[in-house]
């Protein structure tokens, strides 16, 4: 079986007629959706439902990044090594703060 | 006569009869989709109204952002998986239909220059079909008989883009695997019968 061959059964077959449908389909299937629940309109969110969903992460992250910094700065301090503040105050005593200045 | 969009609105507004007009419109389409994958007619009628109430139940969460026979024929690609899956599990129960003359024919033939009749072609390509799993077959019958991009492909099956071209070029390769185990399979069952063109269903009969 080459390529040919199958692209002309293809060809072939892609010309056939698909059936038609019968008289009363739609009837037949109204019949169906009747036994069925009513249909629903597609739900719409406002900006406060997406604010509502997005407030708690946002939270939460903010919680999760002050709780690492804390945890960063008692290791660092711990370990002997200058955190920021100390680093911030040494340089603006010895640059800003002094009689002459920059 | 309003537009798909219109009426969509008036039967989510509680005028479900108007659904009736939605089918109307539709079920040609639907129908032609189906019969790709499956013969019988009684079956196929079943199918397009299992597909029709899928469309009345998730109404709600058609958008309009891309038209509705889109959305409409994804749905009906679906059940037509579901029902390939639903069968290849007792496809062994059911024996092989048999092949026409002009369809043996033109299997036996090694050019392939002579044209295979329309309802001949895709009854063996059905026949020759179900050795492959029920997703490759969609893949094909998209592809080849529809004419689907890869993109339709991939939303209908829901795979990417990569694995709708590699189980395309994989299912190709078994489906021509399986019109030449085909063509052998009838060749041997004739010469046993000695009867030309006859497949050894009938012989056994």
């Amino acid at each position: 079986m080459n390529n040919r061959k199958l692209k002309q059964l293809f060809a072939s077959a892609r010309r056939e007629t698909a059936p038609a449908p019968p008289e009363d389909f739609a009837a037949d299937v109204l019949r169906a959706i009747r036994r069925e629940p009513p249909v629903a309109a597609p739900e719409t969110i406002s900006i406060f439902d997406q604010l509502n969903l997005w407030f708690p992460r946002l939270a939460l992250t903010a919680s999760a990044v002050i709780v690492l910094c804390v945890a960063a700065d008692y290791g660092l301090t711990a370990a002997g090594v200058p955190n920021l503040s100390d680093g911030a105050a040494q340089l603006s005593a010895q640059w800003l703060l002094t009689p002459t200045g920059l | 006569m309003s537009d798909d969009a219109e009426l969509l609105e008036r039967i989510r507004n509680g005028a479900t009869d108007d659904f009736g007009e939605l089918v109307r419109r539709h079920q040609s389409r639907v129908f032609a989709i189906l019969h790709r994958y499956e013969r019988d007619l009684h079956k196929v009628e079943d199918l397009a109204q299992e597909a029709f109430v899928k469309v009345w139940r998730a109404l709600g969460q058609f958008d309009g952002r891309a038209p509705f026979e889109h959305w409409l024929s994804s749905i009906t690609t679906r059940v037509a998986l579901d029902h390939l899956r639903k069968e290849k599990r007792r496809q062994n129960e059911i024996g092989l239909p048999e092949l026409g003359d002009d369809a043996l024919d033109w299997l036996r033939s090694g050019d392939g220059k002579s044209e295979l009749e329309a309802r001949s072609a895709a009854e063996l390509l059905e026949l020759a079909m179900r050795e492959l799993s029920p997703a490759d077959r969609v893949v094909i019958t998209m592809q080849e008989l529809e004419g689907r991009s890869v993109k339709e492909i991939a939303v209908a099956i829901g795979a990417s883009g990569v694995a709708v071209r590699v189980r395309a070029m994989r299912a190709r390769a078994k489906l021509k695997r399986s019109l030449e185990k085909l063509a052998g399979h009838e060749s041997r069952g004739t010469e046993k019968s000695g009867l030309d063109g006859v497949s050894p269903h009938q012989n056994e009969k």
